[in-house]
């Protein structure tokens, strides 16, 4: 009996195993969680401690402005008229996305010669660096030396240079282009990978059923690729919204602010203005309309 | 739990190293390394320098005052660093956001220079002046920069007239024109005149940048008008600026398409290569022709931009290319001795010389030197170049609109909030209201100058 009170005694006084591996697991996930909270948590509650203030950039000091900015942005045609390009712009250039990558995976999930060249070839515009890409995109377009140009000019289909960047609705459609063109083999990547692991034995059953190629592709492929085209959707969404370099280099948002998008009107605020709270409230308002973007896309999609 | 008894009892062999040992072992390492580099790093003194001029033939003269300057002083090292005319202010904001400032900056505009003074961001520059010898620069030279008497905010590297209309001489001869345009309504008719068989009468800028803004500040200047009265209240909402921004949208048919995206360099790439007849530029047309286009070298001449009428005389946009130091920026006093390095004469007549008749000397002395003036290019065009230096001389810009404004500290924020360039888009390109769109600039510029935006 007094053997076990010892016992019990001495099992009171030491650390329980289970404390021993909370405390290990805390230790174990505290990097993670302090690299969590120095990268995310950290610029998230900065931006939106710095919304709230009125802040010239060079120095960074400013005055606590409430929500001034908030208030200011809203009333704002320019807020506006840059989330209207965003949205146009996000929309415009997913659609061409989605349409040549899903186009272009479907060609190159066939038996055609050169496969292998065809397939690296295609990612080359996902590949190549942005900066690089919109210096050959402006030499393109421009007006005086622009091959663009020089090609429709010479097949007769214009009679004088167009304007590509610097007129409206042309600039809008240029940078949609652009885009889709940079891009798109994000979408050929993932829908190829897909394709490549659908059963073979459903497109039998289905020829076996009497369904033709369009019927194959409506009711086998698509419904197979749809959780695919689910994150590839949301991803492009998120990356296409916030995308600044692309936009910036090749129109600077102009005409006027035409082709501006809340990313640049970021950028605006903060250098060009120098206003940094309201930059962040912009930041601030972008992460908003995403998150109730994402929220009732995620619900939609759900089953 | 064998596995681990059987490496405790492995590890427990003399020879054997623990993971312990190892990571202390690395962590002791780490630091040792760590402490030996840093009395290392901070022995050696780094000069950033920013320009927004770096043409291959500038940088070779700046590399020729930076081993002369390493030379005369070992253990400094100077880093050049690029910006350009659009990036700077953004670049420099974030710099002086960050802490992390270049030690010295040059060519920027004045109005740049009087926007950072007021926000105390930058440090005095009398003494680097005084090295330099206050009575060697040009006289008034750094008026501009004086802030409070006595206190200079920055120096004048150079003179520049950015705004100089540029003529193809064989293409007037060709259209019948016997003298240079000196009226809006003379200009007009000359392009009309010229253009044709794939040549545009004139790159002007309709994009929504820098260039736009400085270049239509001018036309206003030209049409008698001014952005800001002499006490710095408002004044763009006038007649004047109507009929600038009139003709300005007229001149759209004589530019290139894609005159709408132009900026400084494809404005210059236009004149040069020859697709336009005129040009709007400062010297730096005279190298690039010669080096890139030497069939029309000898057909190019260069004058003051015309102006509304004979009776508005013509209006010069001098960006006064400055010098100045952080406030913020390390070393301050090898950075000064530096600053003052690249006047010494050698050194800077080989900078002005890079891209003569482009960044005018300031210095008397480098004026009268013979090596400033033993240079094909100043050989060559000696009108233009003393056309241009006298145009400099009484130019002014937005920072200091006439000899009778006031200083504006605020002009750097109106030409980075790209207000003016909107305005000429507005009326140019979407065809507003010329009066709607001034009293919404008016309106926008009051803002600025309240320091609300």
């Amino acid at each position: 009996m007094s053997t076990h009170n010892a016992q019990a005694t001495k099992s009171k006084k030491s650390v329980p195993l289970d404390s021993k591996y909370a405390l290990l697991g805390a230790i174990l996930i505290a990097p993670t969680v302090l690299v969590f909270a120095t990268v995310i948590v950290y610029p998230l509650v900065s931006a939106i401690y710095l919304s709230v203030f009125s802040i010239y950039t060079p120095t960074m000091e400013g005055e606590f402005a409430g929500f001034d900015n908030f208030s200011r942005l809203l009333a704002s045609g320019e807020f506006w008229r840059s989330l209207w390009n965003n949205l146009v712009w996000t929309t415009g250039t997913l659609i061409l996305q989605m349409t040549f990558g899903i186009l272009v995976a479907l060609m190159l999930h066939r038996n055609i010669l050169f496969r292998s060249l065809a397939r690296s070839l295609v990612l080359f515009p996902y590949f190549l660096s942005t900066v690089v890409a919109v210096l050959v995109w402006r030499w393109l377009f421009n007006d005086l030396y622009g091959v663009l140009n020089h090609v429709l000019m010479w097949a007769r289909i214009i009679d004088m240079p167009v304007d590509w960047l610097g007129s409206m609705p042309n600039a809008m459609i240029s940078l949609i282009f652009v885009g889709a063109w940079k891009y798109f083999p994000f979408v050929v990547i993932a829908v190829l990978a897909r394709l490549q692991s659908i059963p073979r034995e459903l497109y039998e059953a289905a020829r076996i059923d009497g369904a033709g190629r369009f019927a194959q592709f409506r009711d086998v492929t698509l419904p197979q690729l749809r959780d695919v085209l689910i994150v590839i959707v949301l991803l492009r969404t998120i990356w296409d919204f916030k995308e600044f370099d692309l936009i910036y280099l090749l129109t600077g948002g102009g005409p006027v602010i035409s082709t501006q998008t809340l990313p640049l009107m970021v950028y605006k605020e903060a250098f060009a203005l120098n206003q940094m709270g309201a930059a962040s409230a912009v930041a601030v308002l972008m992460m908003l309309i995403m998150l109730i973007f994402m929220t009732v896309y995620l619900r939609r999609t759900r089953d | 739990m064998n596995r681990h008894l059987a490496e405790t009892k492995k590890c427990s062999e003399p020879e054997c190293i623990t993971r312990r040992e190892v990571l202390r072992a690395s962590a002791a390492l780490g630091t040792a390394i760590a402490a030996a580099g840093v009395p290392e790093a901070r022995a050696a003194t780094t000069i950033r320098w920013w320009s927004t001029q770096s043409s291959p033939e500038q940088l070779a003269a700046y590399r020729y005052q930076i081993q002369t300057f390493e030379a005369a002083h070992p253990g400094v090292t100077v880093k050049f660093e690029r910006t350009s005319d659009e990036g700077y202010a953004a670049q420099l904001a974030a710099a002086f956001a960050g802490g992390k400032v270049p030690n010295l900056v040059t060519h920027l505009p004045s109005f740049a220079v009087a926007d950072y003074w007021n926000a105390g961001l930058l440090l005095p520059f009398d003494d680097v002046i005084s090295s330099v010898g206050a009575d060697k620069f040009l006289d008034g030279a750094n008026r501009i920069y004086e802030m409070s008497p006595g206190a200079h905010a920055a120096a004048g590297i150079g003179h520049t007239a950015a705004n100089m209309l540029w003529l193809r001489t064989d293409l007037m001869e060709k259209g019948g024109i016997e003298r240079a345009p000196e009226t809006w309504d003379e200009l007009r008719a000359a392009c009309r005149k010229m253009q044709g068989r794939g040549i545009y009468g004139a790159p002007l800028p309709y994009a929504k940048n820098s260039m736009t803004t400085l270049v239509i500040i001018g036309f206003i200047h030209q049409a008698g008008g001014q952005i800001l009265s002499p006490d710095l209240d408002v004044a763009i909402d006038s007649d004047e600026a109507e009929n600038a921004l009139e003709f300005y949208r007229s001149m759209r048919e004589l530019s290139p398409p894609g005159a709408t995206s132009y900026s400084w360099g494809e404005s210059l790439t236009a004149f040069v290569s020859g697709a336009t007849a005129t040009g709007l530029y400062a010297g730096r047309v005279l190298i690039n022709v010669n080096l890139q286009n030497p069939r029309i070298a000898d057909r190019i001449t260069c004058t003051t931009y015309p102006t509304i009428s004979r009776d508005v005389k013509p209006w010069t946009f001098n960006d006064y290319p400055s010098i100045f130091i952080p406030a913020a920026a390390e070393n301050p006093e090898i950075t000064k001795k530096f600053a003052a390095w690249l006047y010494r004469d050698e050194g800077y007549i080989r900078q002005v010389n890079a891209t003569p008749g482009h960044v005018l000397p300031v210095l008397k002395t480098a004026l009268a030197d013979e090596r400033y003036r033993d240079n094909e290019i100043v050989r060559r065009y000696p009108d233009e170049i003393e056309r241009m230096s006298v145009a400099a001389a009484a130019g002014h810009n937005l920072g200091w609109e006439t000899a009778g404004h006031k200083t504006n500290v605020r002009a750097g924020a109106i030409v980075n909030s790209g207000v003016l360039a909107e305005m000429v888009q507005r009326v140019v390109l979407n065809d507003e209201n010329i009066r709607t769109v001034l009293a919404d600039t008016a309106g926008r510029i009051e803002e600025i100058m309240k320091g609300r935006r």
